[in-house]
């Protein structure tokens, strides 16, 4: 067991199962941020306003980001 | 002497009393006209009046993230009719945002104590910047998703009905109305320091609807738009009596 935590074994493991939480949170993550997008386009329409666009617009950025942050955990 | 004759010495309060019979079926379509006349002459004027009274009342307003829209031309509302006019769009106060708006700002700057947490140091530099960035998306959407709650919780009281649109958490919608002429009962309540020094409190509106009570949480300038039902209330009773 002791050789287990001390050689390389463990970092990979440890790190391994680090990477596909973060990668699993990230996919939620996304789940949540197309939501997110699906929501505000809906409150939009249900509310029409001048300024609506700014909302909708805020709303794919944090889509984008999302998309990114999977990139990230991927590439670790 | 005839018979009639007879009667009418005996029993003079008679005469009186069948006297104007007849004169009854051509006295009434002249009131009538009257009347209608006066219904044709004065309705322009009542609503005439009625506008200024609103502009006294509520005053106007241009910036669209104001918490007490007067007139709102560029708002509209999915359950609304071709010919409904809104006279008044109302969120919460802005001052009911500023909790959430100092917790945005503080959550900007925890990334900064990362270096102080110890266990985080085990992780790479990309592990690391990582969780920075899903922190800060954390802060958007939590700043974001309270903006929304607050932009889209809106009270609007139109020429027809009071209505009040609700989202949230950005995953629930609440739509609740009730006609004018169903409001039975207005109140409002300011309660606390903040609302106090700023002017906010809760509106509540009873109906003779299906839902008998609607309530309007930290809207501003309660005082007006209890005044401004009222003077709706007072119009359609009005329009109602002329019909």
């Amino acid at each position: 067991m002791n050789s287990f935590l001390t050689n390389n074994n463990f970092e990979f493991y440890f790190f391994g199962i680090t990477k596909v939480f973060f990668v699993l949170f990230s996919l939620l993550y996304l789940a949540f941020a197309l939501i997110v997008v699906k929501q505000v386009t809906s409150m939009s329409k249900s509310v029409s306003d001048k300024f609506n666009y700014i909302l909708i617009i805020f709303s794919f950025l944090h889509l984008a980001f999302s998309v990114l942050l999977i990139l990230i955990m991927l590439g670790l | 002497m005839t018979r009639s004759k007879d009667l009418d010495t005996i029993a003079p309060d008679d005469i009186v009393i069948s006297k104007p019979i007849p004169e009854i079926p051509s006295v009434q379509p002249k009131k009538n006209k009257i009347i209608k006349t006066k219904i044709e002459t004065k309705e322009p004027t009542v609503i005439e009046d009625f506008n200024q009274k609103i502009h006294d009342i509520l005053g106007h307003t241009k910036n669209p993230f104001s918490s007490f829209l007067v007139h709102p031309k560029v708002l509209k509302f999915t359950e609304q009719d071709d010919h409904e006019i809104i006279y008044l769009a109302v969120r919460p106060h802005w001052i009911t945002n500023i909790s959430w708006f100092f917790i945005s700002i503080a959550m900007l700057f925890v990334p900064l104590f990362f270096g102080y947490l110890s266990f985080l140091n085990v992780f790479p530099i990309q592990y690391r910047l990582a969780l920075v960035l899903f922190w800060y998306l954390i802060t958007f959407i939590y700043g974001f998703e309270k903006f929304l709650s607050w932009y889209f919780d809106l009270f609007l009281i139109t020429n027809e009905r009071v209505v009040d649109i609700d989202f949230n958490n950005l995953l629930n919608k609440h739509f609740a109305e009730a006609d004018i002429s169903a409001i039975q009962d207005v109140s409002f309540s300011i309660k606390g320091i903040l609302g106090t020094f700023f002017n906010f409190g809760t509106v509540l509106v009873q109906t003779a609807s299906e839902k008998n009570q609607i309530i309007f949480n930290n809207v501003a300038n309660p005082q007006k738009i209890m005044r401004l039902l009222k003077e709706l209330r007072d119009l359609d009773e009005h329009q109602g009596e002329q019909l």
